[in-house]
């Protein structure tokens, strides 16, 4: 039996089809309609394959991914193409069936558009100056053998993933879920660096910068990217300054020779081809603390358009992960025969320490099972999850996961908003088609 | 139709800046940065060793530039000088259909907060085409 649904997707591509731009003629047209019914036939009973729009909106997307053309970058897998200058690429779902994500497949994202093509290693430097007793200029084998080399897993998120889903939408990079990645760093610890410098009494934050401009006026946020953390911030112990991403240098995109790495927090934290850190005594002010990159001072960081227009919502800078997590598989792309024992799979993460929990739902979250966890590779790595499944009965499942972090926070189940789209980690859902096996 | 000579003349100027600005690539002591060439999405790119000296210089060649789908219209080619001073217009055409004040505030924020240099009547012709094209009402599939 055609369900409402089949038919409607049905009709869908048969009109993507007929509206194809290489069918010009009335005998064309007229082939075209015969090979259109004959798929029609096949692609009831298997996720039919479409070309997804160049758009969405105003509706939430209804995709997993970002929607956008497949393209090659150097030193890349094809990505899903955001933007090309500055460049944004998106990491296609399936990559996340695996704890690490592979370097050439690690999203990508700047701000300003003259980011780096080559570096000269020879010439390169790492300046640490401002409020310190001993400005220091580090050469990159100064960082190879003058400090003691540490390693980490960390995932690193867009503060926009997922913007694509916020309601109403908002304007900004249109991320699917896949603005996010998980590699083991290697590098220097930040304290270290910032020790050998000797930090002055009575500094506030320490600003971070890389080798990326853009075109703007000098010294706008249209020109120079800059980001900074407090002195007083626990985390500065547990940031390192990476040279190497999951045993291999660090793509150009993303961030060679030298990236910070700052576990559990939002990537705009994450300076690519670091090459300067200051040690400021008053709080830093430059667009991208100051007016970018902020949260509503709420719960998850959530508003609304109504309250937020009353200008009377406090901002403060965007800072940790919350928990989150994701089926990748099965995708909902196939049909899965009743009776056929199945394994769902997927990731979970948080910024504020490790993945205590994951529970999957198969009726839309009115019961919950407890998932099996994948290795542990750090508090602040993704973590793997999974679990067998043999649906009985032919029927639409709509299969929910939601993570608890080891602090005790869970995911929500109602949705983020804040006019950003940062921060969204609503329990996800996916349905699955299950149909008979005879 | 009618063509202002006066501002075709500035269009112009404006894009013979930005294509030296594309062209000419910002080149550092230690390093080359902002190269970007123009290429066709969906061919994969292999991998090449363009390099083969084992000196300290890093580099992968230009990043690819692909064209992006604007709606044809007026305003069209103020767009595409004044817009892509510092960015591609692959930014417009990603976003969902937007309502047309939240067209004219990213318009503002990129002149009052970026400091985009585009004059008054470009910049009314960039809103217009933005708010005739890319909003809930107007945005065509």
């Amino acid at each position: 039996m055609k369900n409402e649904h089949s038919q409607a997707v049905d009709q869908f591509s048969r009109r993507k089809f007929l509206r194809g731009g290489l069918l010009g003629t009335a005998s064309v047209l007229g082939l075209a309609a015969t090979i259109s019914e004959a798929s029609q036939d096949i692609g009831k009973s298997s996720g039919e394959l479409h070309h997804a729009p160049e758009f969405t909106g105003p509706g939430a997307s209804p995709y997993w991914n970002a929607v956008g053309p497949i393209v090659s970058e150097p030193q890349k897998a094809p990505l899903i193409l955001l933007t090309d200058r500055p460049i944004q690429l998106e990491t296609p779902r399936h990559y996340f069936l695996q704890p690490f994500t592979p370097n050439e497949a690690f999203y990508v994202r700047w701000h300003l558009e003259t980011l780096p093509n080559a570096v000269n290693l020879q010439e390169w430097r790492l300046t640490v100056n401002g409020n310190v007793d001993k400005p220091l200029t580090l050469s990159f084998p100064d960082l190879l053998t003058r400090f003691k080399p540490v390693s980490i897993a960390a995932v690193n998120q867009c503060s926009g993933n997922s913007r694509s889903q916020v309601q109403p939408r908002v304007p900004g990079g249109q991320w699917g879920n896949g603005a996010m990645g998980n590699a083991l760093w290697s590098g220097v610890k930040l304290r270290d660096i910032l020790d050998a410098a000797n930090v002055k009494p009575g500094s506030l934050q320490v600003q971070f910068e890389g080798l990326d401009r853009g075109k703007g006026p000098l010294g706008l946020g249209s020109e120079r990217f800059m980001k900074s953390l407090d002195l007083k911030d626990p985390i500065l112990d547990e940031s390192i300054l990476a040279y190497s991403m999951n045993n291999d240098p660090l793509p150009m995109l993303n961030g060679f020779p030298l990236r910070l790495i700052v576990p559990g927090r939002f990537a705009t934290y994450w300076v690519k081809a670091l090459t300067s850190i200051r040690v400021l005594d008053r709080p830093d002010d430059n667009f991208w603390m100051k007016t970018a990159y902020r949260i509503p001072d709420t719960p998850g960081g959530s508003t609304t358009p109504g309250e937020f227009k009353t200008g009377k919502v406090q901002t403060v800078p965007i800072s940790r992960i919350p928990v989150r997590s994701f089926l990748i598989a099965p995708d909902g792309s196939s049909k899965i025969p009743a009776g056929l024992p199945i394994e769902l799979r997927g990731i979970a993460f948080s910024g504020y320490g490790g993945i205590k929990r994951v529970e999957v739902s198969h009726d839309g979250g009115s019961s919950w099972q407890e998932a099996r966890l994948g290795e542990n590779l750090g508090r602040y790595s993704f973590r793997t999850w999974s679990l067998n499944w043999t649906p009985k009965e032919p029927d639409k499942y709509r299969i929910s996961v939601r993570a608890t972090d080891e602090k005790g926070n869970t995911q929500p189940d109602t949705p983020v908003w804040n006019p950003g789209g940062y921060m969204w980690n609503t329990i996800e859902h996916q349905e699955i088609v299950v149909g008979r096996a005879s | 139709m009618q063509k202002p000579t006066a501002s075709r003349g500035k269009l112009l100027l404006a894009f013979a800046l930005l294509s030296t600005a594309i062209a000419a690539s910002a080149v550092y002591a230690q390093f080359q940065a902002g190269s970007y060439s123009s290429a066709n999405p969906g061919g994969i790119a292999q991998v090449e060793l363009a390099n083969t000296s084992t000196d300290s210089t890093y580099g992968i060649g230009s990043y690819p530039l692909y064209r992006a789908n604007l709606a044809p219209g007026d305003g069209l080619q103020d767009v595409q000088v004044y817009c892509s001073i510092c960015h591609s217009t692959g930014y417009i055409t990603m976003q969902p259909p937007l309502p047309a004040d939240t067209w004219n505030a990213e318009l503002t924020k990129m002149e009052k907060t970026f400091g985009a240099p585009i004059p008054d009547d470009a910049s009314q012709r960039i809103l217009h085409y933005l708010q005739s094209h890319y909003t809930t009402e107007t945005r065509k599939p």
